[in-house]
């Protein structure tokens, strides 16, 4: 993979799943930070412009949730479990920074409630503790559209990523590289299940560590309002909106990066309860 | 250059005959005038602003050639404190932008403050005083600060190649474009194929009877996205100014995305590439023209350069691009190294600025008469883009590390504000006359830019651009990280770096 320059790749095996990780190696002294990404599938695909911007001041480590065999059911303890086993694996007995996207702010969310030990700070970008009935339709057309072999399965999956506003704007070119990374990838149906039945609520409300939460004002897979109560919910929490889609790790990476970046830095440097302005450059 | 410490030399008289001021800015560009403006709306009455030309507007003032546009979008090319619904398209024309400086300057009344025909020849820090002495082509002032926002491409660096005072047609530099030379059925030639030439090219292609265009280094080329805003949408700006806000957060970031490109990040790199080479493949199908349009060092090593018209200019009849290198110049003719003569009836040279050795850096002296120029002999730096040890009072604008490889010089121009202001009101506030960036944080400063430099593309790409200071090999014109980093760092005032005192106090 070609997230950056001397990247470590390896697997570890975590009931009896093969997990593959990426780790940039190199850091500064401070926490590395650990990319969970979403349900779409990939590290590459959700941090290929993430993980690089970081790794140039931080030590970087992301990896592939890896996927039960022979169709049986994902449950959200595998996933925690993989987290937990790459980060003893590569930071073992340092706690490190925790960056949740969209699905993986879930697994984040758990992994930081049950093994508080191994989270210095918590990121959740486009998370969600409660599946709610938007959800739900979404889930149920996708299913619909999965089954029945529909071509229309990825413009789907487009339409409802990226904001209205950002597709717009992409030139032809761009917009064509969305459309043949859209077709490409694809959601497993044991992660959409998993999705269905998300409901951790009481679990979020026990996080300690310090938490920035990153809404996304378009997003149209998980409202904007499951971030604002994820800020209610997590007592040491900031929050903060990002004009973007759920597709923010594409649409605005730059500005997801200073948000981390700052943020893990010194997690401490703002309070809870505060509510970052938007800047205007 | 003109010895400035000759036009100081009878100070005593110059400081009879000054005119007292709490700041003086020297230049009126993007610079000067965006301090001007947002200092007058602090409060600050006591300031001028001294130009040499006759009006205001630098950079945009001085290159009115043919096809002169900006190319970074004119949403985010502009203050965002003056935000201008009404740009008529993605990327102003010169006219367009030199007009929206001059309805700044008025509106906000700041021209007022204005001094021109005021070159400033000399200015010296007066230790007794806590001020700095200026002499200009016209009057005198006495500054407690001094800014210095007399620009990073202003000065016109033409490339010395033996003959070229000989020719004998007309020659002019593109920064300084003669309108009164007709260019029409002419013979003409076009030295460089950088940011400037590459908006010259196509103009003068249409009018020349024939172009000769001599390059030493093939730019990267990518599509220009530009058009006209239709009425509804300069309306709805107008009517919804967050609409316009959200446009240059979107071209902000964007641009911020952009920086892994210059750190060797392969799948970065490969996209631009890949559309700056496509770009060229189609838009020229000979092999033999696209080889000699095709770049040898690796994207982003020097500017990336937009337009849409400049490669189809060489598939004209009367277009020839000359790759072979300049041997000399002759009354009437460019010979190259392998003996070719291209006759010629005038001279066009875009060959950039000087950048490396800011002309005024030659004319402020600091504590104990130091000139700028030599303290900066092996090379230019400052604290946090702004402040120099030996010079208090003092701040550059867009001066060591503050240009840009990819992003708008006015996000750098109003950090650089931030930061004057914050240090003029800790000043204020504290009844303090005398700050100095201490030696020690300087070179801490200049150390953590080195160490951002490496592995950056403009010190490994394989190029040679004007981001590298040739005397030692640093990169001393460019902010190696992002632009965000930039404001972090040098858009906040923290007086920790600095000696500070009274004028009481330095007297007993
Ligand atoms: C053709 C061209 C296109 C550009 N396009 C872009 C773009 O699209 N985006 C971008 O970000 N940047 C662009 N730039 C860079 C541009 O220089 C800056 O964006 C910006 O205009 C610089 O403003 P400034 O006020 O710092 O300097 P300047 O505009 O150069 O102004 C300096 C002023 O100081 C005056 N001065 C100098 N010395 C003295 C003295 N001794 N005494 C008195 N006055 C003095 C000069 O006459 C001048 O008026 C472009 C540059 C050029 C040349």
């Amino acid at each position: 993979m070609s997230l950056y320059p001397d990247l470590k790749e390896g697997t570890v095996v975590v009931d009896g799943i093969d997990v593959r990780f990426y780790d940039s190696q190199r850091g500064n002294g401070e926490p590395p930070v650990v990319l969970l990404h979403g349900m779409e599938g990939s590290a590459e695909k959700d941090f290929w412009a993430l993980f690089p911007m970081l790794a140039f001041t931080r030590r970087v480590i992301t990896f592939d949730f890896g996927l039960p065999k022979d169709g049986q059911d994902l449950t959200l303890e595998h996933c925690v479990a993989q987290a937990q086993a790459v980060i003893e694996k590569l930071a073992p007995g340092s706690p490190v920074a925790l960056v949740g996207y969209s699905f993986g702010a879930v697994v984040a969310e758990a992994t930081a409630a049950r093994k508080p030990d191994l989270v210095a700070s918590l990121v959740l970008i486009a998370g969600w503790m409660k599946t709610d009935r938007h959800q739900l339709v979404r889930n149920g057309i996708w299913r619909e559209l999965a089954q029945s072999g529909s071509s229309a399965l990825s413009d789907f999956n487009l339409y409802s990523s990226y904001s209205a506003h950002y597709l717009c704007a992409r030139t032809e070119r761009d917009f064509q590289e969305i459309v043949e990374k859209s077709r490409r990838s694809s959601i497993s149906p044991v992660v959409i299940k998993l999705s269905d039945n998300i409901d951790i609520g009481a679990e979020v409300q026990t996080i300690s560590a310090p938490t920035l939460v990153v809404g996304c004002i378009h997003d149209q897979i998980v409202d904007v309002s499951h971030s604002r109560e994820l800020f209610g919910a997590i007592r040491d929490s900031r929050y903060v909106e990002i004009e973007a889609g759920h597709a923010v790790v594409q649409e605005r990476p730059a500005e997801l990066f200073m948000l981390i970046d700052n943020f893990v830095a010194a997690p401490h440097a703002t309070s809870p309860g505060d509510v970052y302005a938007t800047s205007t450059p | 250059m003109m010895n400035s410490q000759n036009v100081l030399a009878d100070n005593e008289q110059l400081q009879k005959e000054a005119e007292r001021v709490n700041v003086a800015i020297i230049g009126s560009g993007f610079s000067g005038t965006g301090l001007a403006i947002q200092l007058k709306r602090s409060g600050e009455e006591s300031f001028v602003v001294l130009e040499r030309e006759h009006s205001l507007g630098g950079t945009w003032r001085d290159n009115h050639y043919p096809g002169a546009a900006c190319d970074v979008q004119s949403h985010l090319y502009s203050y965002s404190f003056k935000p201008k619904p009404e740009w008529s398209r993605v990327y102003a024309r010169q006219p367009e932008i030199l007009e929206y400086l001059r309805d700044c300057a008025t509106s906000e009344g700041v021209d007022r403050h204005m001094r021109f025909d005021s070159e400033v020849l000399g200015a010296a820090w007066i230790e007794e005083s806590n001020e700095w002495l200026i002499s200009t082509a016209n009057g005198s002032y006495l500054a407690r600060v001094l800014v210095t926002a007399s620009g990073h491409l202003s000065d016109p660096k033409y490339p010395n190649i033996p003959g070229i005072d000989d020719f004998k047609g007309a020659k002019f530099h593109s920064a300084r474009w003669d309108h009164d030379t007709s260019l029409e059925g002419k013979r003409v030639g076009v030295i460089g194929t950088g940011a400037s030439a590459i908006q010259i090219i196509p103009e003068v292609a249409k009018v020349a009877g024939k172009l000769t265009v001599f390059q030493r280094s093939a730019p990267y080329v990518v599509p220009r996205m530009d058009r006209e805003y239709s009425t509804a949408e300069k309306n709805m700006f107008a009517r919804l100014p967050h609409t316009a806000e959200k446009l240059r957060r979107d071209l902000f970031w964007a641009g911020e995305a952009r920086f892994p490109q210059r750190r060797g990040i392969e799948s970065f790199i490969s996209r631009v590439e890949g559309l700056a080479l496509d770009h060229l493949a189609d838009q020229i199908k000979d092999p033999d023209l696209r080889a000699k349009l095709t770049p040898d060092y690796a994207i982003g090593c020097k500017r990336v350069l937009i337009s849409n018209e400049y490669y189809p200019t060489y598939l004209r009849e009367n277009v020839e691009l000359e790759t072979q290198g300049i041997e000399r110049i002759t009354e009437n003719a460019v010979v190259m190294k392998d003996g070719s003569k291209h006759d010629l009836d005038a001279l066009i040279v875009s060959t950039g600025f000087e950048t490396s050795d800011l002309p005024i850096s030659h004319r402020i002296h600091g504590t104990d008469g130091l000139l700028l120029a030599d303290h900066w002999a092996r090379g230019e730096q400052a604290y946090a883009c702004s402040t120099v040890n030996g010079f208090p009072n003092l701040f550059i604008m867009n001066g060591p590390n503050s240009g840009l490889g990819a992003g708008s010089i006015i996000f750098v121009i109003e950090s650089q504000i931030d930061y004057i202001l914050g240090a003029l009101d800790y000043l204020h506030q504290n009844g303090y006359t005398r700050m100095e960036v201490t030696q020690d944080a300087e070179m801490d400063f200049a150390a953590m830019i080195d160490r951002n430099a490496q592995g950056t593309v403009w010190l490994e790409g394989g190029c040679k651009s004007w981001y590298v200071d040739e005397r030692n090999g640093r990169l001393s014109t460019i902010w190696p990280d992002f632009m965000s980093r930039f404001r972090d760092s040098n858009g906040v005032f923290r007086p920790e770096a600095y000696e500070v005192r009274s004028l009481a106090e330095q007297k007993v």
